[in-house]
């Protein structure tokens, strides 16, 4: 009778050739005939495959990293995954401890020398300011910032923790009447200590996000605001301060629900230009007005899935997809032909892996792929 | 392959690894017969739901490793006298093993985090851009400066030492004295 380490052995050697891709249908019936021919291989086999199927779920902890940028062993506590429950103190604005970037060595010439470039340029300008942290900040102060495809992990003074994603600048000053964050550019993920005596407050433009004790995300396009609640409740204000003005600025607010699992609670505020969100809602602010969708908390989080590295779509158009794709890369995709800007897709791909991306649209949807140093078209 | 039966398997009695191995340390008096154990665990409990599935899949996976240290214990009673005490023992065990709570996702990911830190380094990053980048064995080998024969030698050692992370806890006080004490090692 076999060991089971005999087996386990086996069963490793079979996982590894099917996991390099050279795995053939021969392959195939070979591993059925060894698993057939004894419940304790098979039993071994599923232990295995089930061992090497879960360390997947170490993408959770991918954000901000390049394909092939490995973090250093520890490196992963410094994610916004984990950091919010352990959130180092911060020292003249700087994380107090931080750990250095693993180098990527390359021998290839096929590995693009840009992306390698951005990563040692992240990597020497923070070394330079003393820090070389998993992720990218701007210690300067209160203003902090994210490079393209960077991420950042942001607690403050008094419990609060924000994370930012790509290109993304805000400004944090904490006065004793009010915690007020300027969103510059970008969007970043909201966590909010309670604290009754000092509303949190989002700026973006002339527009207000604020909160007393929640969880929610703002992403700044232009003038446009896109806010998504996951926890609490917050209130939206647009225009001026005084509500009369903002009446006519802002114009009227229209709801859209959705049919399944949609909440019937008024989102109008009691003023004009106010409009009060709750869990799962998802708010458009333009100049026109707001639009606020109301969905299931888990499908609101799909749009937070890049504090983890990942892009989460529903039935989106390629030309919405590349749009958001195009947020986290350097390299640019392009559409030019409006047959496949329209293409509708669903799923879950690494933000910063737009060539990954783009080998699952190849392999779909015969889409083809033509790449220069800076952008990839694509075409049927 | 019976598709169902498999995934349950992995999802309904895989997924208590670490307790069953617990559970088997501290009841036998011979560390190194455990991973046998749990294999011949596993068998039966895999045969008997092809079967039928049992209602609770974790209180009949710890019934049937009771069972089968029993059945050795009375097949073979070239045993220690003070390796395993009496049967009955074998039966409080199972309850304060079972009852453990369940790891909350973040702690597995912490967990799994932490195990793969501990391997070996060109076969965590091996690993890591396997499993995370899902970069293509040949790039990996790339930009690891290795073969790709290396990089899949990698990948089987990486499941290897995840699996025995996965399964063994801290040693147990218990057993590993039991076992100094016995004097007759028991063969399964």
């Amino acid at each position: 009778m076999e060991s089971h380490q005999e087996i386990e052995d086996q069963a490793a050697a079979f996982l590894a050739r099917r996991d390099s891709g050279n795995w053939t249908p021969v392959d195939e019936a070979e591993l059925e005939q060894w698993l057939t021919e004894s419940t304790a291989r098979r039993v071994g086999f599923l232990r295995l495959e089930a061992v090497w199927d879960g360390a997947r779920r170490l993408r959770a902890l991918s954000a901000g990293l390049p394909p092939g940028a490995v973090p250093p062993p520890g490196g992963w506590r410094r994610t916004p995954f984990f950091d919010s429950e352990s959130s180092p103190p911060l020292r003249d604005g700087v994380p107090a401890s931080s750990l250095p970037v693993q180098a990527v060595s390359s021998q290839s010439g096929k590995w693009p020398r840009k992306r390698l470039g951005l990563l040692a340029f992240a990597a020497s300008v923070l070394c330079a300011l003393g820090v070389g942290a998993y992720f990218t900040s701007a210690p300067r102060g209160d203003r902090y910032s994210t490079p393209i495809g960077g991420i950042a992990s942001v607690p403050l003074a008094d419990g609060s923790h924000l994370t930012l994603n790509t290109a993304t600048q805000v400004l944090v000053e904490l006065t004793p009447q009010e915690r007020h964050i300027r969103l510059e550019d970008g969007e970043a993920f909201f966590q909010v200590a309670k604290d009754p005596n000092r509303p949190f407050v989002v700026e973006v433009g002339n527009k207000r996000v604020i909160a007393v004790g929640t969880e929610f995300s703002v992403r700044r396009t232009g003038d446009d605001m896109r806010v998504v609640v996951t926890e609490g409740r917050v209130r939206v204000e647009s225009g001026t301060a005084d509500g009369a003005a903002g009446s006519s600025q802002l114009g009227t607010v229209r709801e859209r629900k959705r049919a399944v699992g949609a909440s019937t609670e008024m989102a109008q505020g009691r003023r004009p230009g106010e409009v009060f969100l709750t869990p799962g809602s998802v708010a458009s602010a333009g100049d026109d007005g707001v639009v606020v969708e109301q969905k299931p908390v888990s499908e609101a989080e799909d749009d937070l899935t890049w504090r983890h590295g990942y892009l989460t779509f529903h039935d989106a158009s390629l030309a919405d997809a590349v749009v958001e794709f195009n947020r986290y890369n350097a390299h640019k995709i392009v559409i030019q032909d409006p047959a496949v800007a329209a293409i509708r897709i669903s799923g879950s791909f690494r933000a910063l892996n737009y060539e990954a991306f783009v080998r699952v649209l190849g392999a779909g949807f015969a889409i083809h792929a033509r790449s220069t140093d800076d952008t990839t078209t694509l075409t049927r | 392959m019976d598709e169902s039966l498999d995934s349950w398997f992995k999802r309904e009695i895989l997924v208590h690894e670490k307790s069953l191995v617990r559970y088997l340390s501290r009841s036998w008096p011979n560390r190194q017969d455990v991973p046998d154990l749990r294999q011949d665990t596993y068998v039966r409990v895999y045969e008997a739901a092809k079967k039928s599935r049992p209602q609770s899949p974790k209180s009949f996976l710890f019934a049937i490793a009771r069972n089968l240290m029993a059945d050795h214990i009375r097949r073979r009673r070239i045993v220690a006298i003070d390796a395993v005490g009496d049967l009955d023992a074998l039966n409080v065990l199972i309850d304060t093993v079972s009852s453990e709570h369940r790891a909350s996702a973040h702690q597995e990911l912490r967990r799994l985090a932490e195990a793969v830190d501990r391997l070996p380094p060109r076969c965590r990053e091996a690993v890591w851009m396997r499993r995370v980048d899902d970069l293509p064995q040949k790039e990996v080998a790339i930009l690891l400066g290795i073969t790709q024969k290396t990089v899949e030698k990698h990948v089987m050692k990486g499941m290897k030492l995840l699996a025995q992370a996965f399964s063994e806890s801290e040693p147990v006080e218990g057993s590993q004295g039991r076992s100094d004490r016995s004097s007759t090692k028991s063969k399964i």
